[in-house]
């Protein structure tokens, strides 16, 4: 195996809060360019896999590696988009002010965002399709397109590796392909993405790769190998459900 | 400078800076919803300052080294998953202003008086409070300038910044600390609950007003100094206690944002109630007509 140069490697990482593991024994590889899909039901361990490749929750045991460094070295190159109705939509800021965000870290604390910076985010604006709702408030845009809002943010960052949080949950189907085609383009220009969802078509239609968790991992490969009947069935026990014998849909709970 | 030693004149200026902190300081307070700790702050100062005046050293270090320890103990509670920050800080008022009360009353012979505290004596204020107010101000308006974007960031998405690599909880110290540090510079001239009026009702009126930070900051500021300012002629021409007409003005500019303001006002809602314009949100036909449509 070609280790070195991996975005992002997961060597029997178990994942604890408090103490009590969340997460056992997962092993992963993804390449640049490749697309994973993080899939299992609610508490099943997704959203702290990706906190813990950010480096906001600490390893309890094996190791996490980031573009061939610790993942708190590795923050820089690496963009997190968060869900977009966890943010505040009465907070006073603009879609523009939000995407400019994805400069910060390279401006740093003395100098101000300066025309690149801002050059670069209203290409990332364009990108998702919003250009034209620079000006408008972030609380005033649909679910939609307050996630795309977000993503063009991530990409204004220019990064080696994506992190999405459930980025589909709620979305309208415009505001869902305009992400499709985002991550599409992040992809073709060598960038590794990992999307934690619910929605196994839209994995299929986005994704390399699928990652099976539910406390521990339960698969892991290319998209076709993993999202079957059986591997899904275990993963999500009494919450699968069977539509025409070789379907599977999960009910959100 | 024969200006300066009229006590007046020494009030204005010390109204002028209280009200150019308070305000700035107001926004990052009202889009974190930190009130209810500034609230706390004006009382867990207080034993810091009784301390400081039983020992003998000066009040403002007193009152700033209570300040920095309830800062820190609100900081460290509220780390604790599963704790409610409010509760950690409503214990820290109590206790705080508790604390103060019983080494006042401890003190025989000592005759500063509580009310001077709990509504300040700005007529009063001395050369070396007008300097401690103008350091902390200048600080105070530093630190947010420098800062402000990694405070825009922690406010709007706590996960993301830390993400993006800014360490959030050195964010959140240093804010309650310069919180605290207006505090303790304001509660001797303004007094602890008016204090708590100056940081938190310009800039929630300012907010009322626009969507936009760097205008509310504006306004903020403009609200908080008109406050003081018109406060303290109020004061003097009607000889009414100078801490609660300042209170007064800006808690009324709240009020009356809240009546007439062009932002979530009253009258604003019922206008719309009136004239209801189109939510801009799902106005685009494409949407409405692209949420129909399932997907293979």
């Amino acid at each position: 195996m070609a280790d070195a140069g991996a975005a992002l490697r997961i060597d029997r990482a178990t994942v604890a809060y408090d103490g009590t593991p969340v997460l056992q024994d997962v092993n992963a590889q993804v390449q640049p360019g490749e697309t994973v899909a993080l899939i299992g039901p609610n508490g099943a361990g997704k959203s702290t896999l990706i906190k813990a490749v950010l480096g906001l929750v600490p390893v309890a045991s094996g190791t996490i590696t980031v573009l061939d460094r610790s993942p708190v070295a590795a923050r820089r190159d690496v963009a997190y988009v968060p869900q977009a109705d966890t943010l505040d939509p009465e907070f006073p800021i603009s879609v523009a002010q939000v995407v400019l965000m994805g400069r910060y870290r390279r401006v740093g604390w003395l100098r101000r965002p300066g025309r690149t910076d801002r050059h670069i985010a209203t290409e990332a604006l364009d990108q998702v399709g919003l250009a034209d709702r620079a000006k408008a408030r972030f609380g005033t845009l649909s679910g939609g397109q307050r996630q795309r809002v977000l993503l063009a943010r991530a990409i204004a960052q220019r990064p080696r590796l994506l992190l999405l949080d459930e980025p589909f949950n709620g979305v309208d189907a415009l505001s869902q392909d305009a992400l499709l085609t985002a991550i599409a383009a992040l992809k073709q220009q060598g960038a590794a993405v990992v999307i934690s969802t619910h929605d196994l078509t839209l994995a299929h239609l986005a994704c390399d790769t699928a990652c099976l968790l539910n406390g521990h991992m339960y698969g892991f490969g290319p998209v076709h190998d993993v999202l079957t009947p059986d591997l899904l069935r275990a993963t999500y026990g009494s919450q699968a459900l069977e539509l025409r014998g070789d379907r599977v849909i999960v009910a959100r709970p | 400078m024969p200006w300066l030693d009229v006590a007046f004149n020494r009030a204005l200026i010390e109204a002028v800076l209280i009200g150019v902190a308070t305000g700035m300081l107001g926004v990052q307070v009202v889009l974190r919803r930190l009130a209810f700790f500034t609230m706390s702050m004006t009382h867990a100062t207080f034993p810091g300052v009784v301390i400081a005046a039983v020992v003998g050293i000066d009040l403002y270090l007193g009152g700033a080294t209570a300040g920095i320890l309830a800062a820190l103990a609100v900081v460290a509670l509220s780390r604790r998953r599963g704790h409610d920050p409010s509760t950690a800080t409503a214990v820290a008022l109590a206790a705080g202003f508790a604390l103060g009360v019983v080494l006042l009353s401890a003190q025989r012979g000592f005759t500063k008086d509580l009310t001077a505290y709990l509504v300040g004596s700005i007529l009063t204020v001395t050369t070396e409070d007008l300097a401690v107010a103008a350091a902390v101000t200048t600080v105070v308006a530093a630190a947010l300038s420098l800062g402000h974007r990694a405070l825009l960031f922690t406010a709007f998405d706590r996960d993301g910044a830390r993400a993006a690599g800014y360490r959030t909880t050195a964010i959140d110290l240093g804010l309650l600390l310069l919180i605290s540090a207006v505090v303790v510079t304001a509660v001797p001239a303004v007094g602890t609950i008016l204090t708590l009026a100056l940081v938190v009702a310009p800039a929630g009126a300012a907010r009322l007003w626009t969507d936009r930070i760097a205008t509310m900051t504006a306004i903020a500021v403009s609200v908080a100094v008109a406050s003081t300012i018109g406060g303290l002629l109020l004061s003097r021409s009607w000889d009414v206690a100078a801490g609660a007409a300042i209170s007064l003005i800006a808690t009324g500019c709240f009020a009356a944002s809240m009546l007439v303001g062009p932002r979530h006002s009253l009258l604003a809602r019922w206008l719309h109630r009136r004239h209801p314009t189109p939510d801009r949100a799902a106005t685009s036909p494409q949407e409405i007509g692209a949420s129909v449509v399932t997907q293979p």
